[in-house]
């Protein structure tokens, strides 16, 4: 596998390397490259297990971040007796 | 550009709401904490996982927006502003929430690892923090006994990161936006995002390690 990622990376010139990967995949997860960049970012990632390992996890930490916290609903309605200590901590001096 | 009527009436009602505001208007008042506060809450709600803090935001959020009406620029939307400083209030019982924490993974790293190994990190090398934060990691979750919990965790990480992270993956909120709250460039938050992640994500994979080494012990 090593052999195969070093000989594109030597004759494809627009063939990405690992350092490069991890330069570009902020921006990938982003949505932010452009579409040459997007295809060899697609293309190190089919021929690079580490890689897609990698930006795998990378994927997870982040969607597991987001399980960690309360999904909020714009629905939820305020607790009244919130509110009511809301409007008087205004006039309390 | 051509607004429609709608959107014209709807600015000149934020506008009179806010002179009323200004004026110490009761009834306005009513009307700020009734219209906006579910939003707002939505926003606190979703920083926390317990209610309590939630609320705790919201509240301290709105003794600002009371003490700060006088100096809302009108050129602003509303809802903008209200969302920026229930944001800081939320960040601010999380910094508390730092503090109040045993184990602040900031100083853990900077000083010795468990292994008594001199371990000094400068704010700019990252990859070193990264590697210290593998040594120190282990440690971190043996001494916390608490179930653990990734809100917690990301609490917990340096400052910059712990900020970015919350508001760009948590809030879901925009770069421009998240630097403007937090007062960086643009260009810093997708770094400092980067990094948050990456911190992380080095954690998280510790940790799975350190489950399945357990799990072989057992067995
Ligand atoms: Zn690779």
């Amino acid at each position: 596998m090593l052999m195969i990622k070093r000989l594109m990376t030597k004759y494809i010139p627009a063939m990405l390397t690992c350092e490069e990967i991890d330069d570009f995949l902020y921006d990938f997860h982003e949505g932010q490259l452009s579409y040459t960049e997007h295809l060899t970012f697609k293309l190190h990632l089919r021929l690079c297990k580490e890689c897609k390992d990698y930006v795998r996890k990378y994927k997870n930490t982040i969607r597991m971040s987001q399980a960690g916290f309360t999904k909020a609903d714009p629905a939820e309605k305020v607790p009244e007796e919130l509110i009511e200590v809301i409007l008087k901590s205004r006039t309390k001096k | 550009m051509k607004e429609s009527p709608s959107t014209i009436s709807e600015q000149d009602k934020e506008n009179q709401l806010i002179d009323k505001l200004i004026g110490n208007d009761d009834l306005a008042y009513e009307i700020l904490v009734r219209q906006y506060s579910a939003r707002m809450y939505a926003v606190a709600r979703r920083f926390f996982t317990s209610d309590d803090d939630a609320q705790e935001a919201l509240q301290k959020a709105f003794i600002q927006v009371f003490k700060k009406i006088s100096t809302f620029n009108k050129d602003s939307s509303l809802m903008t502003w209200l969302h920026r400083i229930t944001v800081n209030e939320a960040l601010m019982i999380i910094r508390q929430k730092k503090r109040q924490n045993t184990l602040p993974l900031e100083s853990f790293t900077q000083h010795y690892n468990e292994h008594g190994e001199r371990t000094v990190f400068s704010d700019n090398s990252e990859q070193s923090l990264m590697e210290g934060l593998g040594h120190n990691i282990e440690a971190l979750f043996e001494k916390n006994e608490t179930k653990f919990s990734l809100n917690e965790l990301i609490y917990q990480l340096p400052e910059k990161y712990c900020n970015v992270l919350l508001l760009r993956d948590i809030q879901e909120i925009s770069t421009k936006e998240t630097a403007n709250i937090i007062g960086i460039s643009e260009a810093s938050v997708k770094t400092q995002l980067h990094r948050a992640r990456l911190l992380l994500k080095s954690i998280l994979e510790q940790k799975d390690k350190d489950r399945l080494e357990d799990n072989w012990k057992v067995n």
